[in-house]
């Protein structure tokens, strides 16, 4: 049976949108004889030491993070700096393991994540990594707000593509495109969301959340300038 | 013009810290008002994505490090540099922590620009944005172009005016006329 690490590259950690999907992702390998995972959580700083060490040791690691301003999370770029000693290793003729990735993000469209995948792609050549393709998955941070029978679908497609890496140690190109939905929006329907993110309904779960939280107020607040111009506010720091 | 120059390199004793200091210099040198944050001296928890700069405390991070003194260098800027080696294939991980927790900079509301949904600003005017990359161990043409691309989009989400990216392996003087140029 093939081992395969699991990393959570999610600040958020074991209770993330990543993690939900990387439980599904794993139940699929399971279910296609690959061997009973192990699963770290980069965020904790023992696993994060451990998910190094034990990265030369498998031969398959499925890295899951969410996309954070356009990239990798700072945490998941650390945890690919401590992978340097692997780069040599490889130039040596010493092999690292099938790399696959996960990256969700909370934009609608795939576009946003397209260039970190082409980042993780080379990071693969760089360890001299066999690559088994990136799972990319806009809307994730839906999953948080509704019940999960809604995600019964997407719980299914991840089961799927777990499944493909325990047999092909790669993702289906099909699958892989069916799990990303929507690339772009067309210009009819990014007229029709431009006119829909106008209306306050589009932005109920945020609204909903500020006005808990006694912020409702403030919501437009901009702390760091206080009057919306270069030349007004107080600049608390040493210019010049 | 203001000039913040947000240094991504950790290690104090390396010659693209030097670098960078230089380049500061420089840009001091020719009139300009300039403000250099050394990222590994500052005390950044990271974001955890709990969301608290959207809904809890807007426009600011719950944790009360230094993301917030990051925060207003950015926005009292004109121009925006962000300096960093390149090391395994993209800027460093101090200088992508700073980064993640620049989000209470836009707001948690959506709208669509250029055909994209993207998160709607914060602030009336942001500072143009120039990246400055020094070719680390290992680091090749497609390495630089594949990080310019990454913060490209960074760039545009967090609505910087404008684009511009330099590689460090020329006189400090040439690329500090270049980025006020560009700006």
């Amino acid at each position: 049976m093939t081992s395969l690490l699991l990393l959570d590259g999610s600040p958020r950690g074991p209770r993330s949108n990543s993690m939900k999907m990387l439980s599904r992702l794993a139940e699929g390998w399971i279910s296609a004889g690959g061997a009973a995972p192990e699963t770290l959580h980069l965020v904790r700083p023992a696993d994060f030491d451990r998910a190094v060490a034990a990265f030369a040791q498998a031969e398959v690691v499925l890295l899951g993070m969410p996309l954070y301003t356009d990239a990798m999370p700072g945490l998941v770029m650390a945890f690919i700096e401590a992978l340097a000693p692997r780069v040599a290793v490889a130039a040596a003729g010493g092999r690292n393991p099938v790399l696959a990735f996960l990256v969700q993000s909370g934009f609608p469209e795939a576009l946003h994540s397209r260039p970190l995948e082409r980042y993780l792609q080379k990071l693969a050549r760089r360890l001299g990594s066999p690559y088994a393709g990136t799972i990319v998955r806009g809307g994730g941070e839906a999953l948080q707000m509704r019940p999960d029978s809604s995600n019964q679908r997407l719980w299914a497609q991840l089961r799927t593509l777990g499944g493909q890496l325990a047999r092909d140690l790669r993702f289906g190109a099909p699958e892989l495109r069916a799990i990303a939905g929507v690339e772009r929006f067309s210009p009819v329907t990014a007229a029709l969301l431009s006119v829909a993110f106008k209306l306050s309904i589009a932005q109920f779960c945020w609204n909903r959340q500020l006005k808990s939280n006694g912020a409702w107020d403030q919501r437009f607040a901009a702390p760091y300038r206080s009057n919306g111009s270069t030349s007004g506010g107080s600049v608390a720091e040493p210019w010049g | 013009m203001r000039i913040t120059i947000l240094n991504g390199e950790p290690d104090p004793g390396s010659s693209f810290h030097r670098y960078v200091h230089e380049l500061a210099g420089q840009l001091t040198a020719s009139g300009h008002q300039v403000l250099t944050l050394d990222l590994g001296g500052l005390d950044l928890k990271g974001c955890s994505g709990c969301f608290g700069c959207w809904v809890k405390t807007p426009g600011r991070c719950v944790k009360g490090d230094d993301s917030g003194r990051v925060c207003r260098a950015v926005v009292e800027a004109d121009l925006l540099v962000a300096a960093s080696r390149v090391t395994m294939g993209f800027t460093s991980a101090l200088l992508k922590r700073a980064a993640d927790q620049m989000i209470p900079l836009v707001h948690p509301y959506l709208e669509l620009e250029g055909g994209e949904v993207h998160h709607r600003p914060r602030y009336s005017s942001y500072p143009g944005f120039a990246l400055v990359l020094g070719p680390g161990p290992g680091a090749d043409a497609e390495d630089l172009e594949i990080s310019a691309g990454l913060w490209l989009r960074l760039a545009r989400n967090l609505k910087f005016r404008t684009v511009f990216t330099a590689v460090a392996d020329r006189p400090a003087r040439e690329v500090a006329f270049d980025l006020v140029a560009a700006a």
